[in-house]
């Protein structure tokens, strides 16, 4: 039956019957309409962040752990503005994130009303659809068409902009149990499905290789391909390359595990690429972290290249054959129309330039060390939430992931800030596990007003900071390319302890590896969110590196 | 090598669309030498028309750019060689 309702409880309403439980938020002027209706929808679980920034990363990391939208909500302006990084973020990673924007009211948009600013304009680049809703009659479509848009193929942000006279606005509502026109399924394009014949052809190629690899991306983990993809590793042989966003689409520890490649990837990774006759990339981009000097990258290998994404295909690698679908549904037949093979005398060649890795860092306090602690800890039952520089790539490079998508990060974008707020998200979508965002001093001081979000909304997210005094990463660049002027990159840290008792969670300072483990597990089994400082070597790098724009063959291994 | 690519766009005449099919040529800083919006078929269809000197590749990464944006419906680009020829001194 249809009733008379307001568009705020029209959103509201839509939300909830699309099934999304939890938005990310910050109430303002335009967006008020919206708050005074949302407690008449109690499914809706609102957490109300200190910074609209972290409402989006929030929502982001939300999605990447539940696999459904995360959804934020802001007012317009500077409300809305601050969602843009959050945004940016998604859109580089592919993740599937709703924002809604309250605006000025209809008649005051072009005006430079109060908090009026063209958010759609801004963020048009880097959503995937946008809507400036003009009639609260259209709100429950354009709702379920933004929610669809966002999951539908390759996954990505869309925003809905609400003026509040719209939000205000009483319309005729048909509840979609009774409108079957509301209820239908939205049309949408089919995904694409790959010919027989590129699929045979990428069989050949793989039967023929002498030196075959298998990269795989992000789009494993979205597509849910890990089976798929382990199956073709299996009956192949081939090594398995894990790019930052792919990592734990494959099981660390695997016999066929090689480890990240590009600019921070391990020497042998790197070495095999430039040494394969065949990469069969599934998922992923190619992008200039990966491949390093394009021109100089895998110069013997033919390409096969599957991506939901057609515009990704040959984009930034010649392909021998590109495949456009669905990451499991194309792996499947691929494994179907493989031949069993091994690749014995390839991985012995390979594994006969393995080296000892890690560095020296004085007391014990190595990364290495923090890491097996927490993945002690846990039991290895955790996501891990990174945020941007060294500590981001020591944790791609040694935690040992067993489990698929537990490895969440910023990746295209490399947006420092992400992992406190991320990882609020990602708690939200697996409340059972434990979640560790794992910051350096730089990114975790970004966004630290959120520890008041997790008290006061209950959030068990556990707090780790590789504090080695400078924005490390910058620190590392400036050493090898900048003539070791450190500008502007030793940073101050507040008592971190102190901090963390001022806002009522524990904290604990490590400065000495015997105590990583026990205070590790302290800080894992205590109830609620807890803060661990780990200060670790003030001037370590992450080794090896390859210099921007260099070759993948030509790493960085020892300071200069 | 360098030629003319006519790209012919159909997609929803609504303004948000529009402007993000113009993003994409904004983005990628592909010079355009010609370029044209109108009414197109059935009601609510816009036909964006436009020309780039450019070398294959680029042209068909624009062409890419464009498939991916919600509401567009059909993107055909036709080449020619370059029509202009250079008097040799």
């Amino acid at each position: 039956m249809s009733e008379i309702m307001s568009g705020a409880h029209i959103l509201c309403r839509t939300l909830a019957e699309a099934g999304v439980d939890v938005l990310f938020g910050y109430p303002g002027g335009a967006i008020m309409p919206f708050y005074h209706a949302l407690p008449e929808t109690p499914s809706l679980r609102h957490i109300l962040v200190r910074h609209e920034q972290a409402a989006a990363h929030a929502a982001d990391g939300y999605a990447r752990a539940s696999g459904r939208v995360g959804v934020c909500v802001a007012t317009s302006g500077p409300g809305a503005t601050n969602l843009v990084t959050g945004l940016a973020t998604a859109h580089m990673d592919s993740s599937p994130v709703v924002a809604i924007t309250g605006q000025v009211s209809r008649p005051m948009i072009g005006r430079d009303a109060f908090q009026e600013t063209d958010i759609i304009g801004i963020t048009l680049p880097i959503t995937k659809q946008s809507y400036l809703v003009q009639d609260a009659a259209e709100l429950a479509d354009v709702v379920r068409d933004a929610l669809a848009v966002a999951q539908h193929g390759r996954p990505g942000p869309v925003l809905i902009d609400v003026p509040k006279d719209v939000q205000n606005q009483k319309v005729e509502w048909t509840s979609p149990d009774v409108g079957a026109q509301h209820a239908a399924p939205l049309p949408s394009a089919p995904l694409p499905a790959a010919g027989d014949d590129a699929v045979r052809r990428a069989a050949d190629l793989i039967a023929a290789a002498k030196r075959p690899l298998m990269m795989v991306g992000h789009g494993v983990i979205l597509a849910n391909a890990y089976a798929e993809v382990r199956a073709l590793a299996e009956k192949t042989g081939m090594p398995v390359i894990t790019t930052l966003l792919g990592i734990s689409a494959f099981p660390e520890g695997h016999p066929l595990h090689l480890g990240m490649p590009g600019m921070h990837g391990e020497v042998l990774v790197n070495r095999a690429i430039q040494r394969a006759d065949l990469i069969v990339g599934i998922g992923l981009r190619f992008d200039d972290r990966v491949t390093g000097n394009l021109a100089a990258f895998a110069p013997r290998a033919q390409v096969v290249h599957i991506d939901l994404d057609r515009s990704e295909i040959g984009r930034n690698v010649p392909t021998a054959v590109g495949i456009v679908g669905d990451a499991a549904n194309v792996t499947r037949r691929l494994v179907a129309a493989v031949q069993a093979r091994t690749c014995d005398d390839w991985r012995a060649e390979i594994e006969a330039g393995r080296r000892p890795s890690g560095g020296s860092f004085s007391g014990g306090m190595s990364p290495e060390a923090i890491l097996t602690a927490i993945h002690d800890a846990t039991g290895g039952v955790c996501t891990i939430v990174t945020d941007v520089g060294q500590h981001q790539m020591w944790v791609a490079k040694l935690f040992p992931y067993r489990r698929p998508n537990t490895h969440i990060t910023s990746g295209g974008l490399g947006t420092m800030g992400f992992a406190v707020p991320a990882a609020m998200g990602v708690h939200l979508a697996r409340p059972q596990e434990r979640v560790w965002a794992i910051s350096g001093d730089g990114g975790f001081q970004m966004n630290m007003a959120e520890m008041a979000t997790m008290v006061q909304e209950g959030l068990t997210v556990k707090l780790a900071i590789f504090n080695n005094g400078y924005l490390g990463m910058v620190r590392q660049w400036q050493q090898f390319f900048h003539g070791k002027r450190y500008s502007s990159t030793p940073i101050w840290s507040p008592d971190y302890v102190k901090l963390a008792e001022a806002y009522g969670i524990p904290g604990y300072r490590v400065q000495h590896a015997s105590e990583i483990a026990d205070v590790v597990g302290q800080a894992n089994a205590a109830p609620g969110p807890a803060l661990v400082e780990f200060v670790i070597e003030q001037e370590a790098n992450v080794y090896p590196m390859i210099p921007p724009g260099g070759s993948l063959a030509e790493p960085i291994e020892a300071a200069v | 090598m360098t030629a003319s690519h006519a790209v012919d766009v159909l997609l929803d005449d609504t303004l948000l669309t529009l402007n993000r099919a113009m993003g994409v040529l904004r983005r990628r800083n592909v010079a355009v030498q010609a370029f044209t919006v109108r009414p197109c078929g059935p009601a609510g269809v816009a036909r964006m028309t436009f020309v780039l000197n450019t070398d294959p590749a680029t042209a068909d990464r624009v062409v890419q750019q464009f498939h991916k944006i919600v509401g567009v419906r059909a993107v055909e680009v036709t080449t020619t060689p370059d029509p202009i020829t250079e008097e040799q001194p």
